[in-house]
């Protein structure tokens, strides 16, 4: 399943073309997040959005264009403010590379940072590499389904599997259960402590298709911070080479 | 004031016996002297090692910034606490801190950042001198940076190296800069050889828009304040930050010299017990010989307690001048240890002790305290030793004594 | 004969011979007793840290030194390790790989170093294993679960059986996330090893790292005595010399405590030879007012034709007596006090309420000393020689004694 906030950033823009039909049979959990998924899913993408990060100390928007081809490559560049125009994140696989426009320099990202905050975000490095592997290491099932604050909901708990290389001990997701739109991912910790919440709102028409514009991760430490990302324009399936997914595109 | 002219006068009937009395006394203050200093000056070095290199006797921080580092955890008033300590003539050196990531090249690695003024670090503390290559940053802020020894180890950088940083500013931004290699520091400690990059304070600013916060101001008076009157004095010009001392800070190092401090009291006494043994022995040999005199003086009138009264002050006179003498040649030594020092770097290169490198000079220290106990000790010592052979003699039977061997 | 007028000569004067006596004894047993501390707690410094690191001789990548990092692995044939335990000296070898990583749990990260080992090894040699607090120490089967520092675990909140995320770069530089569980928590008192290590099965750490079957960073030689570290250090590099691999001897390794302890030594050995000098002082003078004071007797000895030779012989006689009763003494009393503290330890816990670090490396506030037949007897013999030396000056004037002077 898609969901870190990769689901967010590019998720968003990495999905697949499948038009969401109606389902006769009961979907079993696995399929529930695919169809999920699929919202998003494309050969490739392009986008723009804004993301807005708060924290106690401070609150700043950052503009930033976007691109991805499949699950393993994508590419972030800032547009605005102006100080940091230009700076770029190229993910590919698991690596990660960020260019510098200012000292015009590209770095790859050491393993030790991974951990550390992208771009002042409330999402890490580590979450953009992830998400192409969530997948693999869960095991899922249905947890709820029906009405919830006036909406028909499926709740799908995501289990990490006991070899996976993942902190979190559940992973909460909640969607639509008609149009599989996703509503809120919850991580919770080892001890099944809330560690931090998304939200999906503002359903729009994004590159043909109906999907959540604004996704925002609030960290359960810290209620008052958070990181939102709203996305202004999405195209899905565009021609991409992959050469584009380049340290050359990066430094442009 | 008689037996005293009496005693002088005694002495120098035998001078051979008064010099070799003389010398044991002399020579025994001497050494207990020159080497009392050598163990108070190691106590210090072990002190002035842990807290001159960079962390200070004391540090004042901003409350929990100890816990978590956080880049917004500020001194509320530095200013204060800096005029504070200028008015105790307290050197102290304010810092800033913050977190990120340096590259050279294909390699990276992540780093704190230390925001300082050299001017002030230079005059506080002994980290500019302690570069293993290159030199420390300029007073004026031009891009330099000096890394941690393993750090420009890993990163394999060198001096002049051009190095990429990049950080979290603190109002969210991507700081980021071309900064050079000026110098590479000598072992420090491991986290400081480990993460530790040195830029100049006005850099820092800029790179982390951190405007005025200042995270910590080390205070190192070399030992001229004692670390209970510095607290005190913080106490009350920050009454709201965190005041820790260095043995708060370094509990490792504190508990060494803890270690330290015991041992050098058991050397101390054991030192003291073979100087006494040997001014004992000394003036034992010294009072025996004559007590053939003594027995003629008992014959001849004088009361056992005139003897007494005489060797003692003739004891007296001479412990008195051995143990002047052998503070004058003591201090003379210690002097010399104090200035000169002992050079263990000819046993071995730097190591360090819970952290933090030491330096291979040890020093003697001179106070009164290491002065006077040797002296009084060795004189008390020695007028005690003359007289139990004196009243020995002064309870004898004239005959027999003047029959003695 | 002059034997055994010497002897009687030096009890005429009882009280003074045995202050002498005494104070060689003295300062000769302190000497020792104090040597043998220090000897007893290097000797526990280097052996805890060689059986935790990487051995008494270490075999590594010629590059490894300069810039320590996975992908400078060697690798080591069963066949050459069997042949290096099959020397006499050697007590066990020890592969290790040796690596950096962030470790991960819900709570947050923090910098770690991961050191591969073979448990059945480790549980043998590594002095890790009596610091298990919590949980257990790991065997062969554990795959991917590993034992962590009780500072580790206290920033990453993380008990035993939890998990824990690990994250680095393996030998081709690719970014790896592991998985692994917590088995045991140890905490040896150093700040460094509680608060950055993370022990692994190896087979688990090549995983992680990318290395194949017999891929390591170190391979570790445990000596059964140190003193064979020369001679086992020169086969060892016979046996390599074909290949590209350093064979390195511990000081080289861990540079730092080989320095300290060279310091520490001669900060002791200043200590010692002060206090040797003082009582060298006492015996000086002993021996010189015992033959000032006897003049007179010298005097008739010679004028009744007993030759100057004869007379210094009886006071280089007496000076040995002296000195052999002292030394005795000294190394009877410092041997025993020394001897005792080997067997039972000197227990400085309630000084130092977790004993103290040295270059990161914890040490116990249980010292024990090491006695050496080569201290006692090194120690002695300097005084004993020095006493000897001594007695010349006095033994001299005597013999050069104007008799008609003394017997005025």
């Amino acid at each position: 399943m898609k969901s870190a906030y990769l689901s967010v950033l590019f998720l968003v823009m990495v999905l697949s073309h499948s038009p969401v039909r109606a389902q006769e049979q009961p979907l079993t959990p696995r399929q529930i997040l695919d169809k999920v998924d699929d919202l998003f899913r494309s050969k490739s993408s392009r986008g723009i959005a804004t993301m807005t990060v708060t924290t106690t100390h401070w609150k700043r928007s950052l503009s930033l264009e976007m691109w991805s081809k499949g699950k393993e490559k994508s590419l972030f560049r800032i547009l605005a403010p102006k100080k940091e125009k230009g700076t770029a994140t190229l993910r590919s696989g698991n690596d990660i590379w960020n260019y510098l426009p200012k000292v015009k320099r590209v770095i790859k990202l050491p393993s030790s940072m991974m951990a550390a905050s992208w771009m002042g975000s409330h999402f890490t490095n580590d979450d953009l590499v992830k998400e192409s592997r969530m997948a693999d290491d869960y095991t899922f099932k249905i947890t709820f389904s029906g009405e919830m604050e006036g909406q028909e909901i499926v709740e799908v708990t995501c289990y990490p599997k006991p070899d996976a290389a993942v902190v979190w001990g559940k992973v909460l997701v909640r969607a639509l259960r008609q149009e599989y739109l996703p509503l809120s991912i919850k991580y919770y910790d080892e001890d099944l402590r809330l560690a931090r919440t998304m939200t999906f709102s503002q359903v729009s028409q994004l590159g043909g298709r109906l999907l959540p514009a604004v996704v925002t991760m609030v960290p359960e430490d810290k209620p008052e911070e958070s990181t939102v990302i709203h996305y202004q324009k999405l195209d899905f399936d565009i021609d991409l080479k992959d050469d584009f997914f380049s340290l050359r595109t990066l430094q442009k | 004031m008689n037996s005293l002219q009496y005693g002088w006068r005694n002495l120098w009937r035998n001078t051979r016996r008064t010099g070799i009395t003389l010398a044991a006394v002399c020579l025994s203050t001497a050494i207990l002297m020159a080497s009392y200093g050598l163990m108070d000056g190691l106590m210090q070095h072990a002190v002035s090692n842990a807290t001159n290199l960079v962390v200070g006797e004391v540090q004042v921080h901003a409350q929990g910034y100890l816990a978590d580092h956080s880049i917004y955890k500020a001194l509320n008033e530095p200013d204060l606490i800096l005029e504070a300590a200028k008015q105790k003539n307290v050197a102290a050196a304010p810092r800033r801190y913050g977190y990120g990531l340096v590259a050279v090249g294909t390699k990276s690695a992540g780093a704190r950042f230390w925001g300082v003024e050299p001017a002030s670090e230079r005059a506080t503390f002994d980290l500019a001198q302690h570069l293993q290559e290159g030199r420390f940053l300029s007073e004026t802020a031009r891009r330099g940076v000096v890394l941690g020894q393993k750090l420009a180890r890993s990163l394999q950088a060198q001096i002049g190296s051009e190095i990429v940083v990049v950080v979290q500013a603190a109002d969210g931004s991507l700081g980021n800069d071309l900064y050079t290699v000026t110098g590479i520091l000598k072992a420090a400690g491991d986290s400081i050889d480990r993460n530790a990059a040195l830029i100049h304070a006005e850099d820092f600013v800029e790179l982390f828009v951190s405007g005025d916060r200042i995270h910590e101001v080390a205070l190192n008076s070399r030992g001229m304040v004692p670390l209970d009157k510095l607290t005190e004095l913080l106490s009350i010009a920050a009454p709201e930050e965190e005041i820790k001392s260095w043995r708060q800070l370094m509990p490792e190092v504190s508990d060494m010299v803890n270690l330290f401090d015991a041992f050098i009291w058991i050397f101390g006494l054991i030192f003291l017990l073979a100087a006494g043994m040997g001014v004992m022995n000394t003036m034992l040999m010294a009072t025996y010989e004559r007590i053939r005199e003594f027995g003629i003086l008992k014959a001849l009138g004088a009361t056992p307690w005139g003897i007494i009264r005489d060797v003692a002050a003739e004891a007296l006179v001479l412990a008195a001048l051995g143990t002047v003498l052998g503070t004058i040649l003591g201090l003379a030594g210690s002097y010399y240890l104090q200035q000169v020092g002992l050079d263990l770097s000819i046993f071995a290169g730097t190591y360090s002790v819970g952290g933090v490198a030491f330096n291979p000079i040890w020093r003697a220290t001179i106070s009164p305290k290491m002065v006077l106990i040797p002296a009084v000790l060795m004189l008390i010592i020695g007028v005690v030793a003359s007289l139990y052979p004196a009243a020995l003699a002064a309870r004898l039977d004239p005959v027999k004594a003047i029959h003695r061997p | 004969m002059i034997a055994r007028l010497a002897w009687r000569s030096i009890w005429r004067n009882r009280r003074r011979t045995l202050i002498t006596v005494f104070s060689i004894g003295f300062g000769l047993a302190c000497t020792v007793f104090f040597i043998a501390i220090g000897e007893g707690v290097y000797a526990q410094l280097i052996d805890q840290v060689v059986r935790l690191q990487a051995g008494h001789i270490t075999m590594e990548h010629p590059s490894y030194r300069d810039a320590p990092a996975v992908d400078l692995w060697i690798k080591v044939p069963e066949s050459l390790r069997s042949r290096i335990e099959r020397l006499p000296q050697v007590e066990r070898t020890k592969l290790i790989i040796m690596g950096q990583g962030i470790a991960r749990s819900g709570s947050g990260d923090v910098s770690a170093t991961l050191m591969g080992i073979e448990p059945s090894v480790e549980l043998d040699t590594s002095p890790l294993v009596r610091h298990i607090v919590a949980g257990r120490y790991l065997n062969e089967d554990d795959g991917p679960w590993v034992v962590i520092g009780s500072e580790l675990a206290k920033r990453l909140k993380l008990k035993v059986g939890k998990k824990m995320v690990l994250t680095t770069n393996d030998a081709a530089g690719n970014l790896v996330d592991v998985l692994c569980r917590v088995r045991g928590i140890f905490e040896t008192g150093s700040v460094e090893i509680d608060g950055y290590f993370i022990q692994a099965p190896i087979d688990f750490a090549r995983r992680v790292f990318g290395l194949p079957e017999e891929g390591a960073t170190q391979l570790g030689v445990i000596l059964r005595v140190p003193e064979a570290q020369e001679s086992v250090l020169h086969e060892v590099r016979l046996m390599v010399a074909e290949q590209d691999i350093a064979v390195l001897p511990w000081q080289e390794v861990i540079p730092e405590i080989a320095s300290y302890i060279k310091l520490d030594k001669g900060s002791n050995w200043i200590f010692q030879a002060i206090l040797i000098f003082l009582i060298l002082f006492t015996i000086f003078n002993t021996i010189l007012m015992s033959v000032l004071e006897r003049e007179r007797e010298f005097a008739v000895l010679l004028a009744l034709g007993t030759k100057p030779v004869q007379l210094r012989l009886q006071i280089l006689m007496e000076s040995a007596y002296v000195g052999l009763i002292g030394c005795t003494l000294g190394l009877l009393v410092g041997g025993l006090a020394a001897w005792a503290a080997q067997v039972w330890g000197i227990d400085l816990r309630s000084l130092l309420e977790e004993g103290f670090t040295i270059s990161g490396f914890a040490v116990s506030a249980k010292m024990h000393a090491r006695v050496t037949a080569g201290l006692l007897l090194g120690t002695a013999g300097l005084v004993f020689g020095a006493t000897l030396i001594l007695s010349l000056i006095p033994m001299h004037r005597a013999s050069r004694l104007s008799i008609v002077d003394q017997l005025r």
